[in-house]
């Protein structure tokens, strides 16, 4: 087997024991890496219904057969676990040096299971793994913790890590790398947290066997400069993903106030080209040659790393336009090692509650530095105002109720990426059956969707191209464990990762070939969620309910009057149930699953929810 | 007639300017513009005329806002 090592490692926190694990061929095929990996191993080794803030939830860091060479933007991993924030299946990808120093160590994943007796950090050398103290960074930020990490091992390892949200279980606490760089969105870092579990630093020294090394080292290095040259060429990384506020804000898709308003005139103030200025440096994952995270001072001084999503849903949705002060609200959500877009989700919700009268409290729109103190005492789960807010905008909607679960802006408990779908059906379906809920990585088409289609279709074209790009993102890029960018923003050809794949492995895949793999994996989640949720219907892949509101629909602008029909959305979800093999409640077939090669899995299923 | 036209993104460097208002011969199209921004023809790029998208044959109005932005696949 070449590509794959073959190897997975299983760290047993609460006996501090460890074992190297082999995986087949056959599974390595059929899974290939990165979420294929993690959501086929926490399907097998976790039962329905058990805590995820408990000790039988596992951790899976997984990798893929193109991680750790030099190939463009393949420095990222994923983290997986049962979420906290929606109860089942939930994952995430972060550039970090884990891509590669994992499997110079010797593993393509690794599944960290029970919980520490004490504040612990994994360090894993090759065939080693220690169990140290974490009691020195225990309380502190992710940026004290890297730079602990760093001071003792130097700068070449891998590192990944928690701040106070994670070990405080807020429930969209996120994992962090490279004091930059942030996954897991749907609480992978509480799941660290509720294990006691800080740090994970890794360092290899081993070869990753490849079917052509040569060759592969060629390709990587040829295609290293290529994807530079035409980042360069094209300016993108001037504003790298800051641009697109300005265009949200120019066809009425930016969240501004809870989404309430779809752009605002003062939208320039945060805006790329504001962001370019204020620029101190630039920063990128391990083996990317298109940088796209851009450092600004925030109010306090700290340098802080702004990517769109970041500041459409802790600026623009809170109705905070200075730049500085997002820059603060962006840090302090590194620091304590929060999901930004979560975090600015909620915090919005809560405003917006406040606003209409849901609750009572002292927050409102457009203050930053209540905001900043909130940050805070959600991190750190500090008093009532602060234990609600860890968890999360549809919690805190049950919580309130009046209504508010209306506008909680998220979808089967994870909030929004940064995209105001008043009037943008295709968006909105996006969102509703992103398989973990709305998660930026794979629920999006908005570009597509406005450039080819009126606004107000609702027509089978739309599903299938929400379809066409879950297959593109989240599945390959997410079992091959690859960045987009240089797809789309760059236009470098897809035909690439199964070229890389196929030097990797010395199979002779096609994009075809990839495109059963996403359809597995996108299934699995299904399967993992009917277990979890065994009465859930479809209500559960609508989006959230504000948008189908003629109340909500903006007064002014291009889509004045303008709101989303539910009985069309409706009909649009069934096209796109129709073109995947699902039933009417969004779940696959067993017909569907038969094909797919997961009947066993549909078998398991079965014993605890009934299958079409 | 006069069109304001708002650039996004990288395209902003390209043309040297953020935002401004254009003359433009009556019944000009969107195509029109794309000397005037030096548009990479060869990069798929999306216009918008008032909020909305049009192709690059469409007529444009006076007093139009055309916004021309490159692809982007998200945050």
């Amino acid at each position: 087997m070449k590509g794959w090592i073959g190897n997975i490692l299983r760290v047993n926190l609460t006996n501090k024991t460890y074992k190297k694990e082999t995986f087949t061929e056959e599974f390595a095929k059929k899974w290939v890496g990165g979420r294929g990996f993690a959501v086929k191993i926490l399907y097998d080794e976790l039962k329905p219904g058990i805590d995820p803030l408990g000790p039988e939830n596992k951790l899976v860091v997984a990798l893929g057969p193109i991680s750790g060479i030099p190939a463009p933007n393949t420095g990222k991993c994923i983290v997986a676990a049962k979420s906290p924030l929606t109860g089942f299946y939930g994952d995430g990808n972060l550039g970090t040096k884990v891509s590669d120093q994992l499997r110079k160590a010797g593993y393509d994943a690794m599944i960290v299971e029970g919980k520490a007796e004490k504040p612990t950090m994994l360090y894993i050398e090759d065939d080693k793994v220690e169990f140290l103290s974490a009691q020195e960074m225990w309380g502190k930020g992710t940026y004290f913790s890297n730079d602990w990490i760093y001071a003792k091992y130097g700068k070449n390892v891998g590192v990944l890590n928690i701040g106070q949200g994670g070990e405080n279980m807020v429930r969209y606490a996120v994992v962090r790398s490279l004091e930059g760089r942030a996954g897991g969105r749907p609480g992978i870092g509480a799941v660290m947290g509720s294990k006691l579990l800080k740090a994970i630093v890794v360092k290899g020294t081993k070869t990753i066997p490849q079917a052509d090394p040569a060759a592969m080292k060629a390709a990587g290095y040829g295609d290293l400069k290529t994807v530079h040259e035409m980042d360069k060429k094209s300016g993108w990384s001037i504003q790298s993903t800051n641009g697109v506020l300005a265009w949200c804000n120019e066809v009425a898709a930016l969240p501004v106030e809870n989404c309430r308003k779809t752009s605002s005139p003062d939208a320039w103030k945060i805006d790329g080209e504001r962001l370019n200025d204020a620029r101190i440096a630039t920063y990128g994952c391990p083996s990317c040659t298109m940088k796209c995270g851009i450092t600004i001072h925030d109010k306090e001084g700290h340098e802080s790393e702004l990517d769109y999503e970041n500041v459409g849903l802790l600026g623009s949705n809170l109705n905070v336009f200075e730049l500085k002060q997002v820059g603060s609200l962006n840090y302090l959500c590194d620091e304590y090692g929060l999901d930004t877009m979560s975090a600015g989700c909620t915090l919005s919700f809560y405003a917006d509650a406040i606003a209409r009268g849901a609750t009572k409290g002292d927050f409102k729109f457009g203050d930053a530095e209540r905001g900043k103190e909130l940050l805070g005492m959600c991190a750190r789960r500090e008093g009532q105002v602060g234990n609600l807010l860890a968890e999360g905008s549809l919690r805190m909607a049950k919580e309130f109720g009046h209504n508010s679960e209306a506008y909680a802006m998220q979808v089967k408990g994870l909030d929004i990426a940064a995209y105001n779908c008043k009037f943008i059906p295709g968006q909105a379906l996006a969102f509703g059956v992103g398989p973990m809920g709305a998660h930026h990585k794979e629920a999006w088409i908005i570009t597509f969707e406005l450039k080819n289609s009126t606004r107000d279709s609702y027509g089978a074209d739309k599903a299938a191209k929400v379809i066409e790009l879950q297959r593109i993102r989240g599945g390959m890029f997410e079992f091959m464990v690859a960045c987009r960018f240089p797809w789309i923003e760059l236009g470098w050809k897809l035909d690439n990762y199964p070229r890389y794949f196929n030097l990797a492995t010395g199979l002779n895949w096609t994009l075809d070939d990839m495109w059963k793999v996403a359809d597995r994996a996108y299934s699995m989640i299904k399967l993992h969620y009917i277990r979890e949720f065994p009465n859930a219907t479809r209500k559960g892949d609508y989006p959230p309910a504000v948008w189908f509101d003629p109340a909500n629909a903006d007064k002014e602008g291009p889509i004045a009057g303008k709101h989303l029909d539910i009985d069309k959305y409706d009909r649009l979800l069934q096209h796109y149930y129709d073109q995947r093999g699902y039933d009417k409640r969004g779940i696959p077939t067993k017909e569907t699953l038969g094909k797919l090669g997961l009947s066993d899995e549909a078998a398991a299923a079965e014993k605890y929810a009934k299958l079409s | 007639m006069k069109v304001t036209v708002k650039l996004i993104g990288p395209l902003i460097y390209a043309a040297g300017f953020s935002e401004k208002e254009i003359t433009l011969p009556n019944s000009a199209t969107a195509r029109d513009l794309f000397p005037r921004i030096k548009l990479d023809k060869k990069r798929p790029s999306i216009i918008t005329r008032n909020g909305n998208a049009i192709g690059p044959a469409d007529t444009l109005e006076d007093g139009d806002r055309v916004v021309v932005s490159p692809l982007y696949s998200g945050g």
